[in-house]
């Protein structure tokens, strides 16, 4: 495989998708504007959601348990209710 | 009332009469993507409900809901990476909205000789983005160690009284992370005065602390590169080769791509 290939087929996160399209992209002027509170503030915000998940589930791993998916559902529950922030993602 | 115009990117016309658009799902997931012919250039968009996507509510979702932004910013991106592969694309920023065509159609009338110099400019082209991260440690030892300016301050204080000693090694710390920084710098442009050399254009973009990030380190350099499509594999080749040297003193290079010509079809 090409190096070209190995990066473009790389998940991209979403930062290095908000540093491109909020920040660049053809500003044509638009009969809407929608301004945004710079991205590193968007992305910091998001990163605090994301964070919050990742150290719950680290916590589990330093402590040796498996987390069952109930378990793990129900502490992701708590965590929407504790931060206000609705969690979804598919399965 | 009209509906909204979303306008995800522009595209010469005569590639639309080569190959027709594939079908896109739009930004509220249920009409498909289209295109409206303005002169030479086409725009690719979509419809959206007025009422659904009013300038406030789009404001308040982007600010406040952050599941939100993300499932559209990923369908922005994704749809018009499928565009670029396909055409040579002039990317919108994200939420580009029209009342309708004739206002679009103004827009694009107006900025028509720009568009076309765009054209030129990125088909054949991809855009390659480079974030250098650097252990700060690693280095600080090199730098601490090996700089003839911090080893004589540091022969100098050796000879002072204890008192003396601890204040002067303070603005040592000082002397040092100073130098760091330079050091990171030199190494950073380095890199991208060479990367550069390897594209038709290169350009430095804002770098991102730890806290954006969620990495250890600061960004030392966020680069932009527009490279021809047949070098491509040569500029990622270099890259691989700086990531090898410079690994063991603490870098890390990561390169993302190809994106839309996001950076480099900006005009404004």
């Amino acid at each position: 495989m090409s190096l070209r290939e190995t990066i473009e087929n790389k998940e991209i996160a979403l930062i290095d998708i908000l540093d491109v399209i909020l920040d660049k992209g053809v500003a044509l002027k638009a009969d809407l504007v929608i301004s945004i509170a710079g991205v590193d503030l968007v992305y910091l915000d998001l990163r605090l959601l994301i964070a919050s998940v990742e150290s719950l589930v680290q916590a589990q791993q330093v402590n040796g348990k498996t987390v069952s998916s109930e378990q793990f559902n129900r502490e992701r529950e708590e965590l929407a209710d504790a931060t206000g922030q609705p969690i979804e993602w598919e399965n | 009332m009209d509906r909204l115009i979303y306008l995800y990117g522009l595209i010469p016309r005569k590639e639309e009469g080569q190959q027709p658009l594939p079908p896109l799902k739009g930004f509220d997931g249920t009409d498909n993507l289209y295109t409206i012919p303005i002169g030479d250039i086409t725009a690719v968009v979509c419809q959206l409900d007025p009422e659904k996507y009013s300038e406030e509510s789009i404001k308040e979702r982007v600010n406040d809901d952050m599941e939100w932004l993300q499932e559209k910013a990923f369908h922005h991106h994704e749809t018009v990476m499928a565009l670029s592969k396909i055409f040579t694309v002039i990317p919108l920023k994200f939420c580009t909205l029209y009342k309708n065509p004739d206002s679009l159609k103004r827009a694009v009338q107006s900025n028509r000789s720009n568009m076309l110099y765009t054209f030129d400019l990125i088909a054949g082209h991809e855009e390659w983005n480079l974030k250098m991260y650097c252990n700060d440690q690693l280095l600080k030892k090199q730098v601490s160690g090996s700089n003839p300016v911090i080893e004589a301050k540091r022969e100098e204080i050796s000879q002072l009284s204890k008192g003396k000693q601890f204040f002067e090694k303070k603005k040592l710390d000082k002397l040092i992370e100073s130098q760091l920084e330079e050091e990171k710098n030199k190494i950073s442009e380095n890199i991208h005065l060479h990367l550069k050399e390897l594209a038709r254009k290169g350009d430095v973009k804002k770098a991102w602390s730890a806290a954006a990030t969620a990495r250890k380190e600061d960004m030392a350099w966020n680069g932009v590169y527009l490279v021809e499509k047949s070098k491509v594999e040569r500029f990622l080749e270099q890259i691989q080769q700086y990531e090898k040297e410079l690994r063991e003193n603490g870098w890390q290079l990561e390169a993302s791509g190809p994106w839309p010509a996001y950076h480099f079809s900006s005009f404004s």
